[in-house]
């Protein structure tokens, strides 16, 4: 069996979930939903799987986002050229971002990564033919022939199937050769380079494969009615949610990414009526996790795999040990 | 296996999608979107839900309670977009009032069209918000076409035609001077008598007022941020300029800083405004109150003046529409309040000026608001003060 | 035939000279010992030919008849040179098998796009390398824990991972640095055993660095001494037993000959 197979599976499954939502507004939140798996399961690829720093991801979002309301509204290709010709913008964006990383890490790396995402909110800003401050109106939603699939309910059948192939390729890339090379790299690099691993060019391999991910869901946020870019939603406040959204999920785990972008998403919805106490709410569920779940949904279901399925293994070992 | 994991991703989607759709009940259903991250933002957006719960205490309109869902959209026009489409499809309410910031106003202009709900923005000033042409909006604040002018209509009528500017490179300055000198070279066909660039960061700007004082000039226009307002009104008086020359900034000299860092200096210094808490008028004074004892606000900006005339307007055309409020009467409710907010005329609230709205979906109609007010420090520092100087209306079709 | 060969290899880090020219060969498949005080060099030397550090000029490194003076890490380990380092580096987030597979990446030979496409070819390569790796397993004895996490083992389960990881690669070279460090005596013989059985299965040729002489002594051929970044002895275990300096190395005076015999007796 092709194992793309179980997720076309998927797709059909899920494509019933509209059906059964009771308001069009659910179908709004799917639809955010599943940008926001594909924002986090990329992220996943550069920060959970190679280990690298970064908080441009929201700004290559939205370089994405515009690159694509560029190419549709001034250019006028229709979304399906213009949803890859952002990704390849963003694949260069990424390269780009992915060079600081060869040189500096951790804190240093995220002092870097911050220059971009805060430089591209303020250039947009000041940019007139991108709407400035007042925003991008007027991106045109996709369509095949003269189905226009502008409602929610259409839309989402736009989003959720390339949600779910996101999610199908970065499986299909981190079980792979190149995703234990990430991994290696995330682990230790002068081992993984001492193993034959070229940690440079899976470094900047990382970058760009994330920044694909980031640039495909600013696309899709492009595009969603009604339509409408304002660099104001693509601050340091949206790369923290997107960074609880991985950290809640599980760090390194892209199902952690992806329960971590419907939880959260949906957490923050249910806590938009309890605006007093919402930021309140949002830093306490931060912190709880950091404090109790360090490494997320993600990581406690593998630890109680791992305990379960090594315990008898663990107790052989530890005899082995105490016996002289 | 597969399968086992979409059904497991699913489960949280369906409780989600618990949420029942309202039935039309009888109740009037409004949401409210505001920018409240900030302290007064959470204040203003309670007086909204209080004075509209003072109505339903006073008995509803016309018997129908109003149900208010007041939301935060935090100056994120996403957010904004958000909140709109769950007032619309998981709510679903019959009237919108929002939202504070223009970029989030923009997205929303589209979606109630699109969706046929009528919007009253209570807050927002971008005069591209009712050029869009939406039969389904109405702006309660003064547009920013009008705005611009005020204190330039009357600086020409008042006290004279020979402007020098002083303007430093930021954004703000450089469109108050420009909207100013447009206005002037319109109405008067008067040009400049000089225009000195500083930049923002100046700390000396001796040398440029030394300048500006040998051309004589009947007004002194000041382009810039709280700070630069601050030292060019301290230096001006420095270097001689007499006080018979009227100096006037930009908006941000309503800014604290300004006064307190100024001193003395901003004595007769004016801006425009959209409401000034010295305001004489006696439902100003009411309201100031009602502020103080209830919201802790000594002296409620123009955020708040229009937030409270909002709730006002939309009471006084709920109470004029002919609502059914049953099941199926939906649509038909939406178009009601929409036409009956095209039937108020000459509200006066806080604000400025009388508000009027009319049916065709126009800026000319759907601004309603057309007079700005000008504010003057009686005195400066930490204890400042402001009395209102003036206010100026315009024609409907001033600015387009 | 020598499969290293070293030629007037220096470096220097500021004003410490940590490796003085020195030259070294090492034959197509011998076992070479490297022994020194602390701070001698030896784990300098290693990360030179692995390529961790850049050599100064008028270095010179050949393996098996390739330059390999100042090439990256990952290209000098795809040409054969595969070591351990002194704190081990395994990938502690991985499962065991995965370290392994990480130590084969050089020979696991398909486009991460076919990869994405789900190839078959993908899928039988991936297959050849995870048996291969279970048969590597198999003879260091850890075949049982291919599933686990590789942070969760034990320290002597660990030198033997680190051990396989190297094997992994199928390298011509394997540098051991310090493998006894921190291990049992019975752990040690299990190592060594092992380290013995792969190397006559795989007809490797061995360099390992030591602090513990005997373990030296018992499976090198030739033995390098190095001191303050020089090498001042080289030649057979008893060769290297009768030099006096090497014993002053180790035990900083002059000895007799009769303490000499005892020491090296004890050790």
């Amino acid at each position: 069996m092709h194992p793309v197979l179980p997720w076309l599976g998927g797709i059909a499954v899920l494509s019933f979930l509209p059906l059964i939502t009771r308001t069009a507004y659910d179908q709004y939140l799917l639809n955010v939903i599943a940008i926001n798996v594909v924002l986090a399961v990329g992220l996943n690829i550069v920060k959970g799987f190679a280990g690298q720093v970064t908080v441009g991801h929201v700004a290559v979002m939205a370089i994405g986002a515009y690159a694509s309301a560029v190419f549709s509204v001034h250019l006028g290709l229709p979304f399906w050229l213009a949803l890859p010709a952002a990704m390849a913008v963003c694949a260069g964006v990424g390269l780009l971002v992915g060079i600081p990383a060869l040189r500096l890490e951790g804190a240093y790396l995220a002092l870097a990564t911050l220059g971009l995402a805060e430089s591209v909110r303020i250039v947009i800003s000041g940019t007139e033919w991108l709407g400035a401050a007042m925003g991008f109106e007027g991106i045109p939603p996709p369509h095949i022939g003269g189905f226009v699939m502008e409602t929610h309910f259409r839309y989402y059948f736009v989003v959720m199937p390339i949600a779910v192939m996101g999610i199908y390729i970065s499986f299909a890339i981190l079980r792979s050769d190149m995703g234990r090379a990430f991994k290696a790299i995330r682990e230790d690099q002068l081992a993984a380079a001492a193993s034959g691993v070229h940690v440079a060019k899976f470094k900047l391999i990382a970058f760009v494969l994330s920044a694909l991910y980031a640039g495909c869901a600013g696309s899709l946020k492009a595009h969603m009615a009604p339509g409408y870019l304002n660099p104001n939603d693509y601050s340091l406040q949206e790369m923290v949610t997107l960074l609880l959204m991985v950290i809640f999920g599980g760090i390194g785990h892209i199902w952690g990414a992806v329960i971590g972008a419907i939880a959260v998403t949906i957490i923050n919805d249910l806590t938009q009526d309890y605006y007093t106490y919402r930021m309140a709410i949002f830093g306490g569920v931060i912190v709880l996790t950091v404090m109790y779940m360090p490494r997320g949904i993600g990581g406690m279901i593998e630890d109680f795999w791992v305990r379960k399925r090594f315990a008898a293994l663990r107790a052989a070992t530890k005899a082995r040990q105490a016996a002289p | 296996m597969a399968i086992r994991k979409w059904a497991l991703l699913a489960a949280p989607l369906l409780a989600l999608a618990a949420t029942p759709a309202k039935a039309q009940d009888g109740v009037i259903r409004i949401g409210v979107t505001l920018r409240m991250v900030v302290e007064n933002g959470l204040k203003y957006g309670q007086m909204v839900k209080d004075e509209f719960e003072a109505v339903n205490a006073a008995g509803g309109i016309n018997g129908h309670k109003i149900e208010i869902q007041l939301l935060d959209d935090e100056c994120k026009p996403d957010k904004g977009v958000s909140n709109v489409n769950r007032f619309i499809h998981q709510t679903q309410v019959d009237l919108i009032i929002g939202s504070t910031c223009s970029s989030v106003s923009m997205p929303m202009v589209d979606i109630v069209t699109k969706e046929e709900i009528p919007l009253v923005i209570p807050q927002s000033t971008n005069q591209d918000l009712t050029k869009k042409g939406s039969p389904w909006v109405y702006r309660v604040p003064v547009s920013e076409r009008f705005y611009a002018a005020v204190h330039a209509k009357w600086l020409a009528e008042n006290v004279g035609k020979k402007v020098a500017y002083l303007v430093t490179t930021d954004t703000a300055g450089i469109g108050f001077a420009k909207q100013y000198q447009v206005y002037m070279k319109k109405t008067y066909s008067v040009d400049p008598v000089i225009e000195v660039q500083a930049q923002e960061t100046d700390l000396d700007f001796r040398a440029a007022l030394l300048k500006i004082k040998s051309m004589n000039p009947d007004v002194l226009a000041i382009g810039g941020q709280a700070d630069a307002i601050a030292r060019v009104s301290q230096q001006s008086y420095e270097v001689g300029i007499p006080s018979r020359v009227r100096r006037v900034a930009a908006s941000a000299a309503s800014n604290a800083p300004v006064p307190e860092l100024g001193g003395d200096s901003v004595k007769g210094l004016i801006y425009a405004a959209a409401f000034n808490c010295n305001d004489e008028r006696p439902e100003a004074k009411a309201f100031v109150k009602l502020t103080q004892t209830k919201y802790g606000v000594r002296c409620p900006d123009h955020d708040f003046s229009q937030a409270y005339d909002t709730v006002k307007i939309v009471t006084q055309a709920l109470k004029t529409a002919n609502l059914k409020l049953t099941a199926g009467s939906h649509a038909a409710d939406r178009m009601a309040i929409r036409d009956a907010m095209a039937n108020v005329k000459d509200f006066h609230g806080l604000a400025s000026g009388p508000i009027s709205f009319c049916a065709a979906p126009t800026p000319q109609c759907r601004d309603g608001n057309r007079t700005g007010i000008l504010v003057e420090y009686t005195k400066g520092g930490k204890d400042y003060d402001t009395k209102l100087l003036a206010r100026v209306t315009f024609d409907a079709d001033f600015g387009l | 035939m020598n499969l290293l060969e070293i030629k007037g290899l220096s470096k220097r880090f500021g004003g410490f000279r940590a490796l003085s020219g020195i030259d070294l060969n090492v034959r197509q498949g011998a076992v070479h010992g490297i022994i020194g005080p602390n701070g001698s060099g030896k784990s300098t030397l290693f990360n030179m030919i692995s390529g961790v550090y850049l050599p100064e000029p008028g270095s010179q490194i050949v393996f098996n008849g390739t330059d390999i003076t100042g090439k990256p890490s990952h290209e000098i380990a795809r040409l054969g040179v595969a070591r351990t380092f002194q704190m081990l580096r395994i990938f502690e987030g991985m499962s065991v098998i995965e370290n392994m597979m990480v130590g084969h990446h050089g020979l696991t030979g398909y486009s991460p796009l076919a990869a994405v496409f789900g190839v078959k070819s993908v899928r039988s390569e991936e297959r050849r390398v995870r048996a291969e790796m279970m048969e590597l397993l198999n003879f260091i004895g850890l075949a049982d824990y291919a599933e686990m996490p590789a942070g969760e083992m034990s320290g002597g389960q660990r030198r033997l991972l680190a051990l396989g990881r190297a094997m992994a690669a199928k390298p011509k070279l394997l540098m051991l640095d310090e493998p006894g460090a921190g291990l049992s005596p019975t752990n040690v013989d299990i190592l060594l055993d092992t380290v013995r059985a792969l190397q006559q299965r795989f007809g490797l040729t061995v360099i390992i660095i030591e602090h513990i002489l005997k373990l030296v002594m018992d499976t090198c051929e030739t033995v390098s001494v190095l001191e303050h970044g020089e090498k001042i002895a080289e030649g057979t275990p008893a060769e290297i037993s009768a030099d006096h300096r090497v014993i002053e190395a180790y035990l900083g005076r002059e000895m007799k000959d009769e303490e000499v015999r005892d020491f090296l007796r004890s050790a």
